[in-house]
């Protein structure tokens, strides 16, 4: 068969596409039509600016769900095809059985694999693994940034240095510490994990403890589930056969999450709870002063009441852009890990593990490592509108 | 340079002047139909609530309305040039130069990166291209002119290095730096203390008059205008709705507005039980909601359907005075000089036994200038110093002080959020001054609440309002189970009159007032016994202050509270307390009777205070004191009595003694407590500082 030519390609991808179109398209004009009740979001689509990179970022989540449940990818991301080894996009698989799909839309790599089907893959692992792990940055962030600003003080220049400290580190050097054979013999990065991952349970507990102290009768019942709950899910994630730490049994084990991982969490976690810690600990500050505060405190409520209840919500703004650009700094950091071929696996089909793999043949074969690059820029590239937009119409009443 | 303008005329005439601001759904009209002029020398007052549209005009004389900003009808003539026709080099050259303007917050209007000499010597070498050191001695010059000490001192300092007051007198110097002929002045003293708000008003007055500047004075405070304008333009959502001489306007108004507003501010003669302020029903109407016809129509008592809605209403003269113009149809039909239909019923509530009883009590900061290192050099700051008096229920007691005088301070001990440092505070005969408020019982802490100052703050912006209330019954542990609070919170919603469907309402969704109604409920939510109102109505507008302070005087008498009312403002102390007590520097210069704080003989401080007080009646003589200086530092309080540094009596006390020794606390009469050296003689010969005309 003929290899495609690049209209056909085009077409073809956007083809494969459909069901990202279909449920954009469905997103897109379902929320215009009910923006004025959306609230922020809502307002988002008065700003063509934050909507361009909703839209990015929308579009991108949807090839990472679609994706996952094999519905846009043509061939299986690991499967290695005879005689495709780094054949250029649209070069049509030579021992297609009917069932199959003919071609290699963007080509094979260097290990004759589908690069098309790859960034799709690659897509779902991003979007999992980035806001979780931004997630956890600002559980960290918010638990420690709070009680530094409100309480201040020594507590203030105790966590403050202990921050300045980690920001001082270089970070790449971190990384490559972390994935030491050595240093995991050790289980430090488990012991990290195990500190690292508390702080959502901790965070949470207090969440409701502050809030419905006031009514035992809801408050036992909500935390024992909600504790017990993330105990579990706690324990399975650190619990690890073979690693440092083996708490749980194996069947009441939830999942298994693989060193690698592990380590790319405890790095992100690492690198960014500190510049969360200083944004929540200035806003603190600043909302700390307010007359609502005072009034919180002139009726006797505790301090973490008082932080997680009278003061959080009203840092939300800021710490919403913030979470969105820290998003996009995770995606690219999840990058340069790949790229340094630190954290997940070497066959992970993630964009930054992919573009390291095509680095190697750049001169000679583009097409390996473009596709992914271009994910990566236009995931982050969207993220950012999206924070600009969300910055702009949160100012505006 | 004003003799090279080829134009000629009054210095400033707006004519039928509208000016709206696009937003990206419609048009807002901020002004509209507004006209007015200002001749040579002559001072125009410009009042009316926020949201009025007076700011907007000041901003559209000096064309710097913004991207969104336009005029879109009428002109504005300054010396009979058109403003709008100029050149955005040619206007570059009038502002700051020929027209000057003051803003509210001194430290935004100053570079705190620069210092004071820096610029204001930039103002003559931008606009007159002198030399240098010929910028230095005028800048020196004019900074005596608005009585600065230290000139030289000052010169080199930083904004942040002096203080508000001063840093407000550096703005006016360099607005005069290039003897411009109009100045427009933005609330230039809203954010000072009223002490030193005399001495800047007297300046202002004094400047005017030495430099022949003409003044276009905007303010919310009909007190302010009385003394410092000779014409006054009274302005409503986005109108002028009446203008004439202060004395026309202030004696003889003919627009309901005009009136509503002067019988909602406390006046010497207002008394919360013969005679109550009356507030404005209503709310203030926003620019897309304006009703048609006339824009107070739907507030005023005066209201005649079909010829108030029918069309608009233009400016006309009142018959006989062709200088008072007023936008009232009505205005020959409506009675004025008709009293007041006051429903007052009010009765005095009767004083019950003591609640609360402070003794001796001592509050010190510790403060050291690097907390990490040095350990020996530690300051302290007396916030409170020794505090003793009753309040009883039903009462109201004001605290009345400038900031600095250590009210809050002791609001904080009380409330438990700071343990004093000596002294006692007795409620209800249990000492409770060391217990923290986290250790105090659920009971005590409902019982002492507190009513805060600024309505933007006091609830918290992401909760709803009933939300709000619920929270605070449920710490209070009032009601067993959420229906009999959300029940309760519903009452408290009818207390403060404010409808049931609020509960839903976001803390955004609701107007200054509205809030302020909202922080009372919560206060009263544990069924308080003894509320601190820390300035509740000072940030909001006069009309609505009536009704706010109406509606805590109302609670007050329903619930036997005792209320403390912390205030500056001694018009509305006078109208609503029973007692008072006037702070200075942590110590209580002056404690008694309303009646006897407010006559002779006065703690000096009291009547430098009362002096300083704007009040807007055009019957009132005032004794026209003002303080020297500024109020000392906490950190480094003068010796002996607190007050000698700026005491006008010092003289009248033999040996020095005010400089050495803290006076001791005197009895003048049953219950008037005074702290003064002054003999009593001395305090025999003073004379009333507030006199009513034809007493």
């Amino acid at each position: 068969m003929e290899p495609l030519s690049w209209g056909t390609i085009v077409g073809l991808i956007l083809w494969r596409l459909l069901p990202v179109w279909l449920a954009l398209a469905i997103l897109l004009s379902v929320s215009a039509f009910y923006k004025r009740r959306l609230g922020l979001y809502g307002k988002l689509y008065d700003s063509p600016i934050g909507l361009f990179g909703f839209s990015l970022v929308a579009f991108w989540v949807f090839v990472g769900l679609f994706g996952a449940f094999d519905l846009i990818i043509t061939h299986d991301p690991l499967t290695q095809i005879s005689g495709m080894k780094n054949k250029p996009p649209g070069t049509a698989v030579a021992s297609a059985s009917s069932d199959d799909f003919g071609y290699y839309l963007l080509g094979g790599d260097n290990l004759a694999r589908d690069v098309f089907s790859r960034v799709v893959k690659g897509a779902w692992i991003v979007i999992q693994i980035a806001p979780l792990a931004t997630l956890f940055a600002f559980m960290v962030g918010i638990t420690l940034g709070l009680p530094a600003g409100y309480f201040g003080r020594r507590l203030d220049v105790a966590l403050s240095f202990l921050s300045n400290l980690i920001l001082a580190f270089p970070v790449i050097l971190l990384f490559y510490l972390l994935v030491t054979p050595e240093v995991i013999a050790t289980g430090l990065p488990s012991y990290m994990a195990t500190v690292l991952f508390i702080f959502p349970i901790i965070f949470s507990a207090i969440l409701l403890n502050s809030r419905f102290h006031t009514r035992p009768k809801l408050r036992t019942p909500l935390l024992v589930v909600v504790l017990g709950l993330f105990l579990w899910l706690y324990t399975s994630l650190i619990s690890e056969p073979g690693s440092a730490i083996q708490i749980l049994p194996k069947f009441v084990d939830l999942f298994d999450i693989s060193g690698g991982v592990l380590v790319v969490f405890v790095s992100v976690v690492f690198v960014n709870a500190p510049t969360v810690f200083r944004i929540v600990r200035s806003l603190a500050l600043d909302i700390k002063t307010r007359d609502y505060v005072a009034a919180a405190q002139t009726r006797g409520e505790g301090s973490w009441y008082i932080m997680l209840w009278e003061i959080l919500p009203n840092a939300r703004g800021p710490l919403i852009v913030d979470f969105c650009l820290r998003i996009g700094y995770t995606i690219i950091l999840l990058g340069t890990l790949g790229f340094f071929g630190l954290g997940l696996p070497p066959e992970s089909p993630d964009w930054g593990t992919t573009i390291n793999g095509g680095r190697k043949l750049l001169s000679i074969y583009l097409h390996p490592a473009l596709p992914p690059a271009f994910a990566l820029l236009s995931l982050v590239l969207g993220l950012n509108l999206l924070a600009d937009g969300l910055r702009e119409e949160s100012l505006k009443d | 340079m004003s003799t090279q303008t080829p134009c000629s005329g009054p210095i400033l005439e707006i004519d039928k002047l509208s000016i709206s601001f696009f937003s990206r759904s419609r048009e807002n009209a901020a002004v509209s139909d507004f006209s007015l002029s200002i001749r040579s020398g002559e001072a125009v007052g410009l009042v009316g609530e926020s949201g009025c549209g007076k700011s907007t005009v000041a901003l559209g004389i000096m064309q710097d309305l913004g991207q969104n900003g336009r005029i879109v009808g009428g002109s504005i003539k300054f010396k009979g040039c058109d403003l709008q026709a100029m050149s955005a080099t040619e206007l570059r050259k009038i502002r700051g130069n020929e027209i000057a303007m003051i803003y509210q917050e001194p430290m935004a209007s100053l570079n705190p990166a620069m210092r004071v000499g820096e610029q204001l010597i930039e103002v003559p070498m931008i606009h007159d291209t002198v030399s240098r050191s010929e910028a230095i001695r005028r800048a020196r010059e004019v900074l005596i002119d608005v009585k600065l000490p230290d000139p030289e001192r000052i010169l080199r300092s930083y904004p942040h290095q002096i203080s508000g007051g001063q840093q407000q007198r550096i703005v006016i110097a360099m607005a005069l730096m290039s003897k411009p002929d109009l100045l427009i002045l933005d609330e230039p003293t809203t954010a000072l203390d009223v002490t030193v708000e005399a001495a800047v008003v007297d300046l202002v007055r004094e400047l005017g008059a030495k430099y022949g500047t003409s003044m276009l004075f905007i303010s919310h405070n009909l007190g302010l205008i009385l003394e410092t304008c000779d014409q006054v333009c009274v302005m409503y959502s986005g109108e002028a709705v009446e203008r004439g001489s202060v004395e026309d306007v202030f004696d003889a108004m003919r627009h309901p507005y005009t009136q509503a507003l002067f019988r909602s501010i406390p006046l010497p003669d207002a008394d919360k039980i013969s005679r109550p302020l009356v507030a404005i029903p209503g709310n203030f109407p926003l620019p897309h909601e304006r009703p048609p016809g006339c824009n107070f129509g739907p507030r005023c008592t005066y209201f005649e359907p079909g010829n108030c809605d029918s069309h608009q209403i233009p400016m006309a003269s009142v018959t006989n005075q062709t200088a008072h113009t007023t936008r009232c149809v009505r205005h020959d039909a409506i009675d004025w000089e008709a009293d007041v239909a006051s429903d007052a019923t009010g009765s005095q509530a009767k004083v019950g036994d003591v609640v609360l009883r402070i003794d001796d009590l001592k509050k010190y900061y510790e403060t050291a200038s690097n907390s990490l290192f040095s350990r020996d050099n530690k300051k302290v700051i007396k916030a409170n110093e020794t505090l003793s008096f009753e309040a009883r229920e039903s009462e109201t007691l004001a605290i009345v002080g400038e900031s600095g005088c250590g009210k809050s301070t002791f609001a904080k001990v009380l409330t438990g959020l700071e343990s004093a440092t000596g002294g006692k505070i007795y409620f209800d005969e249990r000492s409770i001054e060391k217990i923290p408020i986290a250790t105090r019982d659920k009971e005590t802490v409902g019982q002492i609440q507190m009513v805060f100052q600024n309505p933007f703050d006091t609830l918290n912006p992401s909760m709803s309002v009933g939300r709000q209330i619920i929270r605070a019954l449920e710490v209070f542990a009032v009601g067993s189970n959420d229906k009999d609070r959300r029940h309760k919170m519903l009452e408290l919603l009818d207390l403060v009159k404010l409808p049931r469907s609020f509960a839903e309402r976001m803390p955004r969704q609701l107007s200054g007032g509205q809030k302020q109604r909202v922080g009372i409920a919560r206060a009263f939510a544990g069924g308080a016994r003894v509320v601190v109102a820390d300035e509740p109505v000072s940030a909001l507008d006069v009309s609505v202050q009536a009704a706010v302070t109406d509606l805590l005087m109302e609670i007050q008498r329903e619930q036997k509270t005792t209320l403390l009312f912390i205030s500056h403002d001694l018009s509305i102390v006078r109208y609503l307390s029973d007692r008072v007590m006037v702070m200075y520097l942590g110590h209580v210069v002056e404690l008694g009777d309303t009646n006897q704080v407010f006559a002779p003989p006065y703690h000096p401080y009291t009547e430098a205070l009362l002096s300083a007080v704007p009040i807007a009646d055009t019957s009132v003589e005032k004794n026209h004191i003002v303080l020297d200086g500024e109020i000392p530092s906490a950190i480094n309080p003068p010796s002996g009595c607190p007050f000698q540094t700026r005491c006008h009596w010092k003289q009248a006390v033999q040996d020095n003694l005010c400089e050495h020794e803290v006076p001791p606390i005197r009895d003048l009469a049953p219950g008037h407590q005074v702290k003064c050296h002054l003999s009593t003689e001395k305090f025999a010969e003073m004379t009333p500082v507030i006199r009513l005309a034809g007493e």
